[in-house]
């Protein structure tokens, strides 16, 4: 099934082709990249860090899948397919920044990812049923902002995925995050997609999605990773002008949804966790 | 369980995933030997069963299965899996001129025994504070199972249709299923010799279960016809029986539990 995207930046113009989509979905590769270049040339401390964020991140991706699952999308024939293949493709993603870390010697292995899931205690042990209550009281609704949720942090991905490769300028991780990037590219059509028709169809979700987004809405990881980490990966990736520069494009990005015009979640959520680490730095 | 090995590989599970197969397939040849309504109304039952693994997940997730990587990296891979034998089978129906799984589904039973098995994210998960890691055990017995009904199910109808385009068909799926009940089998033997709890819930568990996994939901018609065709007359009881058995050996469960299964696939 062909999903006319009409989003204003990663997909205008665009339609997203569900079986095509799915049809063409690989692994991300590395086999043919020359990680042995890591022994010669090792990556600092600091990308390193950055680097097993966006791998934890990138492996419990399902964690947010059973988020999605508690509303109706399941029963959306589109929404399940794109989940299944979303899901496979973002597992690869941390097989591969796994691959980068294991030449550095850092180990990301299933019980460690599992007892990193254990300490997310009981607000994850409750956060289906609220959602789920929620999901009951405004109903199909509720998909609009899940879709919305979804384009923003599969922006947040996206940006920065290229802001850690034009950091680092290292040829063979800049390889492999611009391979990284462009898959997470297609997640962001699929869900700005979604979002747009649902949104366009009801005042209701816009609304709900508006007060949620502008309110509770913080950067991808903030509620699985320790909040140091996300100050200190956020405080890298979007300082300076150019992660200014970024967080007002990718507002703009959002802004274009259906009633969600002036929204300035990307600037307002790097610019607390950026005054966290400089001790107030403006951020517009 | 000697068949299986002591510790399944996911990650090379997930290396070799099975995807899209249907251009493999001769459909020609299948178009030359049509199935017989039945067995293409079977066939859709099956394609439905296969392609709602999110539905699946959906019951999983909201519990600590969802903490465990290793499990979750397993669940992922085999839901693109079976995307994709459900793809495969939509083929064979596609050939016929017919709808395929997402076509409109009739009402389910809505049986009050089968209440559990429809029960959604905020039960599942309230239950699921309760039940703790033991849960785990439980799931991964009840996907052993499953392979277990539809491993039986695939065998019946390649058997009855008598039709070797859709043999071929089945013996193509066949190594994509073995490895999920590979998976399952040495999940299930190492968790339910962990606690005394995990058996316990597995127990009940597989009492109260629904087979194949997700039948509850399915429509009453098609589903009737499932458990007629399959779970009917002398051969359907004995391979009712057989699956009990095979339940009846799991490390911790008795012959109770797996009569008891047996009795819910018999019609």
């Amino acid at each position: 099934m062909v999903i006319r995207c009409v989003g204003p930046v990663d997909c205008t113009g665009m339609a997203f082709d569900i079986d095509e989509y799915a049809a063409g979905s690989r692994a991300v590769r590395w086999d043919d990249l020359d990680l042995d270049h890591f022994r010669t040339h090792p990556l600092p401390a600091a990308t390193l860090r950055t680097l097993r964020y966006m791998t934890d991140v990138e492996y419990h991706t399902i964690c947010y899948t059973r988020d999605l699952l508690t509303t109706p999308s399941h029963a959306d024939d589109d929404v399940a397919r794109f989940m299944i293949t979303w899901n496979r493709e973002e597992f690869w993603h941390g097989e591969a920044l796994a691959a980068v870390l294991r030449m550095h010697g850092i180990e990301v292995g299933f019980d460690q990812l599992r007892a990193n899931r254990l300490k997310f205690g009981w607000k994850d042990s409750l956060n289906p049923a609220v959602q789920s209550v929620l999901g009951r009281v405004v109903g199909r609704d509720f998909i609009a902002v899940h879709m919305s949720w979804g384009a923003a942090n599969e922006y947040t991905a996206v940006a920065a995925y290229k802001r850690m490769a034009a950091m680092e300028q290292d040829p063979v991780l800049a390889e492999l995050l611009r391979r990284i990037a462009q898959q997470e590219a297609r997640h962001v059509a699929f869900y700005v997609t979604q979002a747009r028709q649902r949104l366009a169809a009801s005042r209701k979700a816009q609304r709900l999605t508006r007060a949620l987004l502008k309110h509770a809405w913080a950067p991808v990881g903030s509620s699985i990773m320790d909040h140091e980490e996300v100050v200190f990966v956020f405080g890298q990736l979007m300082s300076g002008p150019e992660g200014v520069a970024e967080a007002k494009r990718l507002d703009g990005n959002i802004s274009a949804l259906p009633g969600m015009a002036g929204l300035r979640i990307f600037e307002k959520a790097f610019g607390r966790l950026l005054a966290e680490v400089r001790g107030g730095e403006s951020f517009s | 369980m000697s068949d299986f090995p002591e510790r399944f590989d996911v990650r090379a599970f997930t290396r070799s995933a099975q995807g899209r197969f249907r251009d493999e397939l001769d459909l020609d040849a299948l178009a030359g030997q049509p199935l017989t309504p039945d067995d293409l109304c079977l066939v859709r039952f099956l394609s439905r069963v296969e392609g709602a693994s999110m539905e699946h997940l959906r019951d999983v997730l909201m519990t600590a299965t969802h903490k465990d990587a290793r499990v979750t990296a397993f669940l992922v891979t085999w839901a693109y899996e079976k995307s994709w034998i459900a793809d495969a089978l939509d083929a064979v129906l596609d050939v016929h001129d017919q709808p395929g799984r997402a076509a409109p589904e009739g009402r389910p039973a809505r049986k009050w025994s089968e209440r559990r098995s429809r029960r959604g994210p905020l039960w599942r998960s309230l239950a699921a504070i309760a039940q703790g890691d033991a849960v785990v055990a439980a799931h991964m017995t009840a996907g052993l199972v499953d392979e277990w009904v539809m491993g039986v199910t695939y065998e019946m109808l390649a058997g009855r249709a008598g039709s070797n385009a859709l043999s071929k068909v089945i013996d193509r799926i066949e190594p994509v299923k073995r490895r999920h009940e590979e998976f399952f089998a040495t999940e299930a033997h190492r968790r339910l010799q962990d606690t005394d709890r995990a058996v316990r819930l597995t127990r009940t568990e597989l009492r109260r279960s629904v087979w194949p996994i997700g039948a509850a939901r399915r429509g009453a018609e098609d589903r009737e016809q499932f458990a007629r065709a399959v779970f009917a007359g002398a051969e359907g009881q004995a391979r009712a029986a057989s699956i009990g058995a095979r339940v009846a050996r799991l490390t911790g469960l008795t012959e109770a539990t797996g009569a008891a299964v047996a009795r819910s696939l018999r019609w």
